[in-house]
């Protein structure tokens, strides 16, 4: 009997021993992948103007303007997605066709010769919306409206509208809730869809859009606190409404400064929103987010600068996988630290000096004289 | 016999030998740019740019190309596509005023928004997943919603009214698609010098899409799977046709004669840039100018007149020296020999080759004096309208009007020693205007007609709801002396499901335009001139037989749109309903009767609260009388109470609005 037992009491703590040794080994593969996905590979955006109607006018600039600049800062147009609800463009109410400006000075025409439309009109649903965050697409579907991102993604994703307590219009007739959005970040996160994610909304109340995400990686900012509106910033006689706004506007103005190689760190974005001159209170949410954000540059998200890693010699193509990963992750990692370095040694300055920005940009001549959307 | 044979088998070897040699030449890949500007009678100007590709066929060429677009290539070879046309339009094509008896636009007028066809190489039951797949492929190359026409209810397959012998052909059209730069620069990607350089680099978006009507077009013709045929390959067309208002400086003043002195206009007040070359990996290069049938005639009668007051002799030339001047001279000039038009169309070829940068082409069109003039018109100008009021049903009507020019009678059909003029009506209507065919009416010269004199044929599909639209083909055969013909069709609206409403239901519903086609009338130019000479692909493009077509307006429908905010207040009205009624439920169940009345009654035997004892004091002060006990009657509480939370209410009420009203 009592031999029994012990065999019993044995057996039971040879299970537990296993169990916990089993969780240990899972804990350790999930750890070890983790771990082998920390580099971060490409960048994608997601710009999406919610908003159908002329006298929105203004979102379909904030989003156009944020299309630029990133484009500007080195994401390809193949890896954005870009959603407009309507045609303001070639609107016939549009006094200036094909041209859409963003200030009342006319400067800059955002809507230039070469924007690519991936979603418009009666597409941008909240339907749509979610498909494309979660790749749940049919086969028909083109590559050019899938957001083909992976593990080692920086994903900025962009939405303005109208909103409200914990949502967000879409073409005056449907609603994305904060539910739906955590829910679809949720499932990017387990289908390993990004690294890291950051959310910035120009609504009213959009803060109160974040309130349901859980997910870790995830960074959010919004234009407004719960019961404050977002305002447009001013008015363009000519095109006859109001043509952007503030939270945007002060975004743009912040990355007017910026070139593709500053330093210029997401902490010192997030400082640059001043309460008064964009009426509301800008919210930001980093409590799922890990790294400090005086240590991650803006074009992390709003760009696509990619460590170049330096090979002595060409890869062998036939060598065993762990031999490979070896090789390949030990420059990888010192590159990484040294760019920290760098980071942690320049204070970031503004405005940066031209002459800075000539000395750096010398390295990347053949960047430069490829990407010749430059003159902001 | 063995000699003979072997000469034969010579001749046989040396005429092959001789075709590859003339086949030698579409052994390569070939590009050609070409830009026909035409002056029209309202003060605008035509522009139509034309592109074209060619390709050898896979198995000779092999499947690697210098010039063609890739993305073409592997759509024709994935979607196994025969033939396909996409063309995105916004503005209608005024056919009275800027002509509908020509080849350009009988090609070029569009119907508004997208519209596209397709024939396909693949069995039958496999075009619709065919066309499905072509749908969401052009829709993320030109950045449109392009797949929307993949559901069934948005294409059709048209029998015979809208192309000859097609067999596996799908239509759709998408009357409401905006037209703008995001659809223009990945037409232009397909070009080999995309819009840096040649003619494309005119394409300034702004002056593009400030005209009155643009047509952007993508013609694609594969004999790649047609084994049996002289295979010729692929051939890919691109055309732009805009109609622009030139910018007058200080002209558009009236001359004696009462007539206003057309616009001058040269390219770079058109387009705001010049022409710094031609692209080079084209082989031919041309700008075109030309002038209408009823123009040349106008100019050399009104020059002729002139000319015999003043000097006795005629040089051939001279009017046109009169009326007009170009600031570059034409290469050529080419006339059109027309059979039954009295006069015929001029076209002053420019060429491209020695302009550079530092000497661009700017083509300049100066009036010297004022002249008025026509287009040629279509035989038949046609119109639809609705008729009918409500929501609930309606009629939608084709009429057609003659323009009264007696010449098209001789190209129409001949029988019987009648003249007979076929027309051909092609529509499609979307599932929820629900459409009653056997309500055809016909009226001839605004007298109803029997159906079976005139409709030589017909094929109509109703529309099944939420499957299919309702397809109606029509041959109609028309005295050619009618002046106006009138058919009429009545419907009913459907319901939609509210998820089937677009956000902008309360702007109505598209019905896309129909097609008149007039399948007897063919229209081409004769150009005369030398074969020699290297034919440019728009010149053989102009004088291809097309027939002359014509697409009417497209419809607005207004549906009964719901209420879209109803299902909230059904929500909110049933919710304070439910409420109540419970509420009054649990109300009347909780409540004891008896235990109440016992507690009141212990209320009642203990003194009121100090409160009511001092008022009580008070009153009787007052009054002058001794104090009394309150009588035992609880109405007077209950009133007291009931003041009290009237105060209390009333009281939060002035509270709230001070606070947040």
């Amino acid at each position: 009997m009592s031999s029994l037992k012990m065999d019993s009491t044995m057996k039971s703590e040879f299970l537990l021993c296993f169990l916990l040794f089993s969780t240990y080994l899972s804990y350790g593969v999930a750890s070890s992948s983790s771990a082998t996905t920390t580099m971060h590979t490409n960048n994608w955006a997601v710009l999406v103007c919610t908003s159908r109607f002329w006298f929105n006018y203004r979102h379909m600039a904030n989003t156009l303007s944020l299309y630029r600049t990133v484009k500007r800062l080195g994401i390809p147009d193949e890896r954005i997605i870009l959603m407009l609800a309507d045609d303001m463009a070639c609107n016939t109410r549009n006094k200036y066709p094909a041209q859409v400006f963003n200030n009342e000075n006319h400067r800059l025409n955002l809507y230039g010769d070469n924007v690519e439309v991936d979603y418009r009109g009666y597409e941008v649903t909240v339907e749509n919306f979610l498909r494309v965050l979660t790749g749940r697409h049919e086969t028909a579907v083109p590559r050019s409206k899938r957001l083909l991102s992976d593990e080692g993604s920086h994903i900025l994703l962009y939405m303005t509208g109208h909103g409200g307590d914990e949502f967000l219009k879409f073409q005056d007739s449907e609603e994305l809730q904060s539910h739906d959005l955590a829910d679809a970040v949720k499932q990017m996160k387990e289908k390993r869809r990004f690294k890291e994610l950051l959310i910035m909304v120009d609504t009213c109340q959009a803060a109160t859009l974040f309130s349901q995400l859980q997910s870790p990686g995830v960074l959010t900012i919004g234009s407004s606190m719960k019961g404050e509106n977002s305002y447009s910033h001013h008015l363009d006689a000519d095109v006859g409404v109001s043509v952007i706004d503030r939270f945007t506007f002060y975004t743009l103005a912040f990355f007017e400064r910026v070139n593709m190689y500053d330093n210029a760190s997401l902490g010192s974005l997030f400082s640059s929103y001043n309460p008064n001159t964009l009426m509301s209170t800008a919210y930001y949410r980093t409590d799922l987010y890990p790294r400090r954000l005086e240590e991650v540059p803006v074009t992390n998200f709003f760009g696509s600068v990619m460590e170049t890693i330096h090979t002595d010699s060409a890869y062998k193509a036939f060598a065993g996988k762990d031999s490979k990963k070896s090789t390949l992750e030990m420059p990888l990692q010192q590159s990484r630290q040294d760019l920290r370095r760098t980071f942690a040694s320049s204070d970031v300055q503004y405005p940066t000096s031209d002459s800075n920005v000539e000395v750096r940009s010398t390295r990347f001549l053949s960047f430069h004289e490829f990407l010749d959307f430059y003159a902001w | 016999m063995v000699r003979l044979r072997s000469i034969l088998l010579f001749l046989l070897l040396f005429k092959s030998f001789g075709s590859i040699i003339a086949e030698e030449e579409d052994q390569i890949e070939q590009f050609s740019e070409a830009l026909l500007l035409r002056p029209l009678p309202d003060r605008k100007v035509l522009a139509h740019f034309h592109f074209e590709s060619k390709v050898p066929p896979t198995r000779t060429h092999g499947s690697h190309h210098h010039l063609f677009p890739k993305s073409i290539y592997q759509l024709v070879h994935k979607f196994r596509v025969q033939e396909m046309e996409l063309s995105f339009t916004q503005g209608r094509w005024n056919y009275a005023r800027w002509g509908g008896y020509d080849p350009i636009s009988s090609r070029n007028a569009k119907p508004p928004g997208v519209e596209l066809w397709a024939t396909f190489d693949v069995p039958q039951h496999q075009v619709d997943a065919s066309w499905r797949n072509l749908t969401h492929a052009l829709s993320g190359l030109f950045c449109a919603s392009i797949n929307f026409l993949e559901s069934s209810t948005a294409y059709s397959s048209p029998q015979w009214s809208f192309k000859s012998f097609a067999t596996n052909i799908r239509y759709g059209t998408l009357p409401r698609e905006a037209v703008c730069t995001e659809n223009l620069t990945p037409w232009l990607k397909l070009l080999p010098c995309r819009d840096k350089a040649g003619l494309s680099a005119l394409m300034d978006r702004p002056s593009i899409y400030r005209g009155f009507y643009h047509s952007q077009r993508l013609h694609l013709i594969s004999n790649e799977f047609d084994l049996a045929a002289a295979s010729s390959g692929m051939v890919l067309e691109q055309t732009l046709t805009v109609v622009l208002q030139p910018v007058t400086l200080g002209s558009g003043m009236t001359s004696s004669v009462g007539s206003i002195q057309q616009p001058s206009w040269s390219l770079s007040t058109l387009f705001g840039r010049k022409v710094s070359g031609r692209c080079v990996l084209s082989n031919a290069s041309n700008v075109y100018v030309q002038l209408e049938p009823d123009l040349v005639s106008e100019l050399k009668t009104t020059s002729e007149t002139q000319q015999q007051s003043d000097v006795g002799n005629l040089i051939s030339e001279a009017w046109s020296d009169m009326s007009f001047e170009m600031s570059e001279s034409a290469v050529r000039v080419i006339k059109e020999a027309n059979g039954f038009l009295k006069e015929s169309s001029l076209l002053y070829e420019f060429s491209l080759e020695n302009y550079s940068d530092s000497r661009p082409f700017d083509l300049e069109f100066r009036w010297k004096r004022p002249v008025t003039w026509s287009s040629q018109l279509a035989p038949l100008q046609a119109r639809r309208f609705l008729m009918g009021s409500g929501n609930e049903r309606g009629a939608i009507a084709i009429s057609l009007k003659s323009v009264g020019r007696s010449e098209y009678a001789k190209s129409s059909v001949n029988e019987e020693g009648r003249c007979l003029l076929r027309v051909d009506v092609f529509q499609v209507v979307p599932w929820y205007v629900k459409v009653y065919y056997h309500t055809l009416k016909v009226f001839l010269d605004e007298r109803l007609h029997s159906l079976a004199d005139v409709v030589e044929r017909t094929n109509v599909s109703p529309s099944e709801d939420k499957v299919s639209p309702g397809l109606m083909e029509i041959a109609l055969r028309l005295p050619c002396d009618v002046h106006s013909v009138i058919l009429t069709l009545e419907f009913d609206k459907g319901f939609l499901h509210i998820d089937e409403y677009p956000p902008d239901a309360n702007q109505g519903f598209d019905i896309p335009s129909a097609l008149i086609r007039f399948p007897g009338i063919k229209t081409k130019m004769d150009l005369f001139e030398d074969k020699s000479a290297c034919k440019s692909p728009i010149l053989s493009k102009l004088q291809e037989e097309s027939p002359v077509l014509w697409y009417t307006e497209v419809l607005l429908v207004p549906l009964t749109t719901p209420d879209f905010s109803m299902p909230y207040n059904v929500i909110t009205i049933t919710c304070t309903v439910f409420a109540l009624y419970f509420g009054s439920l649990l109300n009347a169940l909780r409540r004891r009767v008896d235990e109440e009345e016992r507690l009141l009654k212990n209320k009642a035997a203990k003194p009121s609260g100090p409160i009511g004892v001092l008022l009580s004091k008070l009153s009787a002060k007052l009054r002058g009388k001794p104090l009394e006990p309150p009588p035992p009657s609880s109405s007077s509480k209950v009133s007291y109470k009931l003041i009290l939370r009237v105060i209390l209410v009333a009281g939060i009420a002035a509270a709230w609005q001070y606070f947040y009203g």
